[in-house]
């Protein structure tokens, strides 16, 4: 729900015309019949709705909402809180929590109610690598009987939750091929083991005292080191490939939002290390966001990851790689991200190598989404399965020839992929 | 203030006002037109089938309870004949129907003492009309009046019902 007022904050419950109706065939009754009783009956039955619709909030009340989420891996845990306005007992507010379609788990929150707040709990979990949204949930007014209710103004943001591999949490630390100048930057002519100044960051214990910055530690209560351009690690291109394949748009869509899931966990984990990190979304055309590092830089990729959908359209991937050239010098560690379902999507890693980036492709395998929904006998499945196996095995070795290539079946984990490009070896094969 | 849980539904009976629900629409079935006590069973039976249904966990089935009650109250007043105290004992099971309304199993207790808000103004006309009935001489008038007051009743629940938004009003800014 936005912040803004909903159109027609005030409703009839569906009881309120049985009421009314009972009452008016009781009125009718009372003057047909010359009988007092059925009057004195319908009394109640018609103030009742019209004294709910009076007596309650006149408008829609503005309620607080606070959301916020807890858990790792693919668990999910939802909290949030709903007070509303004073005058109105949160006793009477129906909170209805909305689980994302990415993710399974509880259909219906636990809800824990005072007269001054209701707290509401969900604990969920997400079946693939996911980034998604969860919306505030919908907040109404509601009279203790169920006869009139008001659609409440919650002004609260989505909640943006991402869920990814655990083992990205640890590939910041590789360090990535080369970092490149900013523009009008210029490299500092002192000569020594420490080079340019990139910023600062805790101390680790291992940090000599000369490293650590006493000012800024004095100032800040506890310990920070300087940090160099030769210590840090270099820049990251994440290329997305966004175009449609033979497998089909659910069967796409599936893999291009897991994607998009370990794209978040490489930013997060990259952007941790200050490293600048870029993102190139290959659809029709190439969405991009330029290196950078920083908070802001996590917001704006977050937020072109959440806007980036599959395309419709195939395109030529010379386009991808001429406009990752415009956008991004040559030379930065790039990760393609594509599933390799057909041979159009193993074109983009060539592309990209000539053009001076050495390319990793992270291919997250259709074969589990293919495998899931088979109707074929036992046998035939076993069949199907390793003709599939085979085939993938295939493509995968053709892709190698181009550019290493981490075949990704396990969505949940991605430790071959942290081990290969911690490599340097491997590393350099791009 | 102490934490309750309301979801999923307590799928508890709320004594008090089931009670009332109970002794008011009994009392109502026994003074009703019904012949051999009739009347007490059915009343007494429908209820209890719509607690029933109260303490059901499906949400489809559980909105249906206070229909068979109304169903109930309507046939019940309808066939009453005039009496004294019965006039007022109907209202007071119409008010007890709005008690047992007020406090659903399905969401946090304490709704019936919620609504009491909503019932005062009905149980105040109540206390008018029948305070009118029992004091004022009886005649054609008063009926003539109730047609006249069932015409004004039928124009202003369609022009409230078509307009909702009557009942909105304009929050202060500051």
């Amino acid at each position: 729900m936005s912040g803004s007022p909903p159109a027609e904050p005030f409703r009839w419950r569906p009881l309120t015309p049985l009421l009314l109706a009972a009452g008016v065939f009781l009125l009718l009754s009372a003057v047909l019949t010359r009988n007092p009783v059925p009057l004195f009956l319908a009394v109640p039955l018609l103030l009742a709705p019209l004294a709910a619709g009076v007596v309650g909030p006149r408008g829609a009340p503005t309620v607080g909402v606070r959301l916020s989420t807890e858990g790792t891996g693919p668990q999910v845990h939802l909290y949030g809180t709903v007070t509303p306005p004073p005058g109105v007992d949160a006793r009477d507010l129906v909170v209805g929590v909305r689980r994302p379609a990415s993710l399974l788990g509880d259909r219906v929150a636990r809800f824990t109610r005072t007269g001054a707040e209701v707290q509401f709990r969900a604990d969920w979990y997400a079946p693939v690598p996911v980034i998604t949204e969860i919306e505030p949930p919908p907040v109404v007014w509601r009279d203790p009987m169920g006869l009139v209710e008001r659609a409440a103004v919650a002004p609260v943001e989505p909640l943006v939750i991402s869920r990814y591999p655990p083992e990205l949490l640890r590939i910041g630390t590789v360090r990535l091929e080369r970092t490149t100048l900013l523009p009008g930057e210029t490299r500092s002519r002192r000569i020594g083991d420490s080079g340019e100044f990139h910023g600062i960051r805790t101390a680790r214990p291992e940090d000599p005292p000369r490293q650590i910055n006493w000012l800024a530690s004095a100032r800040a209560g506890r310990r920070l080191a300087n940090e160099y351009d030769l210590e840090k690690t270099g820049d990251l291109l994440i290329v997305l490939d966004a175009r449609p394949t033979i497998l089909g748009t659910a069967a796409d869509e599936h893999l291009f939002s897991i994607a998009r899931a370990a794209a978040v966990g490489l930013c997060d984990s990259f952007l941790a290390v200050k490293a600048r990190v870029g993102l190139g979304v290959f659809g029709e055309f190439l969405d991009a966001v330029p290196l950078a590092t920083g908070r802001t830089q996590r917001i704006r990729l977050e937020a072109a990851l959440k806007r980036s959908h599959l395309t419709t359209a195939r395109s030529p991937p010379e386009r991808c790689a001429v406009s990752v050239r415009r956008v991004f010098p040559p030379g930065i560690t790039t990760v393609v991200l594509s599933s390799l379902a057909d041979d159009a999507s193993a074109d983009v890693s060539p592309y990209l190598r000539r053009r001076g980036y050495p390319v990793v492709v992270l291919s997250p395998s259709p074969l589990p989404l293919l495998t899931a929904g088979s109707t074929l006998s036992d046998e035939d499945e076993r069949l199907a399965q390793r003709i599939a196996r085979l085939v993938r095995r295939n493509r995968i070795a053709r892709a190698w020839k181009e550019a290493p290539t981490i075949d990704w079946d396990d969505y949940w984990s991605l430790g071959q992929f942290v081990e290969f490009v911690r490599r340097p070896r491997i590393r350099r094969a791009g | 203030m102490t934490a309750t849980p309301a979801s999923p539904p307590d799928l508890e009976l709320r004594p008090l006002t089931l009670g009332m629900l109970f002794v008011a629409t009994g009392l109502l079935g026994y003074v009703s037109g019904f012949p051999g006590g009739i009347g007490i069973v059915v009343a007494l039976g429908v209820v209890a089938f719509a607690a029933g249904l109260r303490t059901v966990s499906k949400r489809g089935i559980f909105a249906y309870a206070p229909v068979p009650v109304i169903v109930v109250l309507v046939l019940e007043a309808a066939t009453a004949p005039a009496g004294f105290g019965t006039e007022l004992l109907a209202g007071l099971a119409g008010l007890a129907f709005l008690l047992w309304l007020g406090d659903d199993p399905a969401r946090p207790a304490g709704g019936a003492a919620r609504s009491v808000p909503v019932i005062a103004l009905p149980a105040l006309a109540l206390g008018i009309a029948w305070t009118s009935e029992l004091f004022l001489p009886a005649g054609t008038v008063p009926f003539g009046v109730a047609g006249a007051l069932l015409a004004v009743v039928l124009a202003a629940v369609a022009f409230l019902m078509g307009r909702p938004s009557l009942f909105d009003r304009e929050e202060a800014r500051t």
